[in-house]
């Protein structure tokens, strides 16, 4: 998987290690930004009232 | 070849899994309180510039001495500013009106539908034990006799805890009635619910303190004896 990724980035070593880095960093901007908030009512730290309101 | 290609995938896949893991604690532990303080900030901000234009008005037209009821609360807005010398010295967390997962996030949650700070009934709040800047994490600390201070902008309310910190169920919506039977109140009165949940990481169970409205005074008499070192 990563290994495609790879062989499927333009430039040199250096460049696709850069786009790499880019890469990881959007990955978890989006996990942090969206998919986290989205996810994290789910556990059970929510529940601090007595009539779920 | 083919049969390589499947174990290396499916490794990358679990590695990439356990990564998203670590990733989701350490959101859940550490950046809801990064984001958890900052927007507290922002209300207490808020609540300050709403105050400072509230007061160059109020001077205009003097009100009377008898305290008036507060306007009604505009959900998910802050309206007040809670402090429990007990949960720490600079310990201060915003109040919003109504307790929806979105204004939890940003503060203290008032239960729409009780009673408004210092009036006649029950005064009910609910806030985070863990995660989002952990505000009742000591909450099991908290003992009878130790002050609950608030203030909305002209007047510091001093609640007394009676009773706590007091083990229920989630189900058990009778601790916020205006008068909650559990607490031992027998009359009507000024009373204060603070609720959070239990055990700290989990959800069966809630912990309520219960308070009294013990003394008021106007913002203008300085800060109340309990917040005073």
């Amino acid at each position: 998987m990563y290994g495609w990724i790879w062989r499927h980035l333009p430039g040199n070593a250096w460049v696709k290690a850069l786009i790499s880095l880019l890469l990881a960093l959007a990955v978890v901007y989006v996990l942090f930004q969206y998919v986290f908030p989205w996810a994290e009512p789910l556990l059970p730290f929510n529940d601090v009232t007595v009539n779920n309101q | 070849m083919s049969v390589r290609l499947i174990v290396r995938t499916v490794s990358e896949l679990c590695i990439t899994v356990g990564v998203v893991i670590i990733l989701f604690v350490s959101y859940v532990l550490f950046w809801t309180g990064v984001t958890a303080d900052s927007a507290m900030n922002d209300q207490i901000e808020q609540l300050q510039r709403q105050w400072s234009q509230a007061a160059v008005g109020a001077t205009a037209a003097p009100g009377g001495s008898s305290p008036k009821k507060p306007a009604p609360y505009v959900p998910g807005r802050p309206f007040a500013l809670m402090y429990i010398p007990r949960l720490g010295f600079t310990w201060n967390k915003p109040v919003l009106e109504d307790t929806a997962v979105d204004t939890l996030k940003k503060g203290l949650g008032h239960y729409a539908g009780t009673a408004q700070l210092g009036q006649e009934g029950n005064f009910a709040v609910a806030g985070h034990r863990r995660t989002y800047g952990d505000p009742f994490k000591d909450f099991p600390t908290l003992r009878p006799g130790d002050a609950v201070v608030l203030t909305d902008g002209t007047t510091w309310f001093t609640y007394r805890i009676d009773k706590g910190p007091y083990k229920t169920v989630p189900t058990d919506i009778e601790v916020i009635d205006p008068v909650p039977r559990k607490s031992g109140y027998q009359d009507p009165g000024r009373y204060l619910t603070l609720t959070t949940c239990d055990p700290e990481w989990g959800h069966s169970h809630r912990l309520i303190v219960w308070a009294h409205l013990d003394s008021t005074q106007p913002v203008e008499a300085g800060k109340p004896a309990a917040l005073r070192r």
